[in-house]
């Protein structure tokens, strides 16, 4: 289950406060657009959100994606597992082969 | 309009904004009925147990004299590029620990570096704002050094995280400190597409990693200091497909999980998170506690290639392997007697045929791990 803590909106808040705080200074046409870009960036920003909860109604529960990882994992060949699906590939344990003029080392000589 | 009739919109769109924020937060937690552990192991799934020497450090690539910040592997062969704090590039041999590049950069504040999907070219940047290419197959100059071939100049900040679009020479994603991803074509030295920035919807503080997807080269994921991972489209600059919300600090970096259709991202919280693209669903939290000491930041994540496997460097020296699948910490490579590095890991990679990790760290060298154990093949 989902466990994050409540998702902070720390930046929205704080960008709100530093523009309230210059309210009180001398009326500046460069103040004006900057709050009005950054007026129409929030617009957008609530339009998108809008759309992603529309699409919130059509969307799979996450068991779906977690049967289909799962699946995909478990089907992939993986020279790190101790245990894993085949084919095995030679060249995995080209680490632990020796100079082709000595004979091949085992393993345990190339723990550092 | 007058500045307090838009001041009061503003206020008015802020907390719009909030609220389906939060209406959306709670759409999402009604969809989550299970996490990825949850599910594993109601499927009877255990975890995946480590013998002492199964995964064993099998080369140590020293050469560095500062701290390392970056690799990349070659996506065909045994070769890895490395950054450092020394102002080098080193290209190195991983199979026989030589070194057959011994890069000077014109600028020392390196960050990041990547190798060109044909392994003739390699990528850096950094501090200096450029991303640089170098030719492999250049000839030096008179004091031995490779030149740069190219330099990718336009960021208003530093270069954090660079990576080759897979398959394809020609193309770079870099990330940058001035809040923006930038395709470009190296070709020409000239962007094809900005993502995000002053006048687009995209991160609102500095961008710190890059992921391109490997099944579909025109998805990327971002991880960013505002605490949120995007994922774009490369045909859709102005603005991200989706938004990922749940860390609770600097999203540090961003990894594609191999089956392109989710991705993995480390934090400052000290949590890393796996999310699902096609849905935005956050599948699984990483978290386990390291002590009674402060919670270490995650620098570096990579998935082994089934995805079964997630190697997470820590701020702390720890360098956990997670079973992805059961969410448990199944060894640390950090506390491996003799053979852990003794200092932060600051970078993590696998190999293209995911048969070694390479970790790079503070201590100024880098480190091969094999599977060197009895493997059982099903």
């Amino acid at each position: 289950m989902e466990s994050d803590r409540s998702d902070s909106s720390g930046p929205i808040t704080q960008r709100a406060h530093s523009l309230g705080a210059s309210a009180g200074s001398a009326t500046d046409t460069r103040g004006k657009h900057r709050i009005q870009a950054e007026l129409k960036r929030i617009e957008q920003e609530a339009r998108f959100l809008e759309e992603e909860l529309e699409q919130l109604d059509k969307l799979e529960k996450a068991s779906a994606a977690c049967k289909e990882m799962l699946s995909n994992v478990e089907s992939t060949p993986d020279p790190l597992l101790p245990i894993t699906t085949g084919p095995m590939n030679p060249l995995w344990d080209r680490w632990f082969e020796g100079p082709r003029e000595s004979k091949g080392c085992c393993r345990c000589c190339w723990i550092f | 309009m007058s500045v307090s009739e838009l001041k009061e919109r503003h206020v008015a769109a802020i907390e719009t904004v909030n609220s389906l924020r939060e209406q959306l937060k709670q759409k999402r937690r009604l969809l989550l009925d299970t996490d990825i552990a949850g599910y594993a192991r109601e499927q009877g799934r255990n975890p995946v147990s480590f013998g002492p020497t199964d995964l064993v450090c099998c080369r140590i690539l020293q050469g560095h004299t500062g701290k390392v910040y970056s690799l990349d592997w070659t996506p065909e062969k045994n070769k890895i590029v490395s950054a450092s704090q020394d102002g080098r590039l080193i290209v190195w041999n991983a199979l026989t620990s030589q070194k057959t590049h011994a890069i000077k950069l014109p600028c020392a504040w390196v960050m990041t570096c990547a190798f060109s999907p044909a392994g003739q070219s390699v990528a850096c940047g950094g501090l200096d704002s450029v991303c640089s290419i170098f030719n492999l197959n250049s000839p030096t100059d008179k004091d031995g050094n490779l030149t740069v071939s190219r330099m990718l100049s336009g960021h208003k900040g530093y270069v954090s995280s660079c990576q080759y679009v897979p398959d394809e020479d020609t193309h770079l994603i870099t990330s940058s400190g001035d809040k923006t991803c930038v395709l470009w074509d190296i070709t020409t030295g000239l962007r094809t597409s900005v993502f995000g920035g002053e006048f687009q919807s995209g991160h609102t503080a500095d961008v710190l990693s890059v992921s391109i997807s490997r099944s579909n080269s025109r998805m990327f994921v971002s991880g960013s200091c505002d605490s949120t991972a995007r994922l774009w489209d490369t045909r859709v600059a102005s603005r991200a497909v989706r938004t990922f919300h749940g860390h609770e600090g600097d999203v540090n970096t961003v990894k594609f999980f191999p089956d392109g259709n989710r991705f993995g991202t480390g934090s400052d919280d000290g949590t890393c998170r796996l999310f699902d693209v096609r849905t935005g669903h956050q599948l699984q939290v990483f978290y386990q506690q390291h002590g009674d000491d402060e919670i270490p930041h995650v620098t570096s994540i990579a998935f082994s290639i089934s995805g079964r496997l997630l190697f997470v460097g820590y701020s702390n020296g720890d360098c956990y392997v997670w079973d992805t699948l059961l969410a448990e910490v199944v060894l640390n490579l950090g506390s491996m007697h003799n053979s852990s590095h003794e200092a932060r890991i600051s970078c993590l990679g696998l190999s293209a045929d995911g048969s070694a990790l390479c970790t790079g760290s503070w201590d100024t060298n880098l480190k091969i791990w094999a599977f060197g154990g009895h493997r059982k093949i099903i």
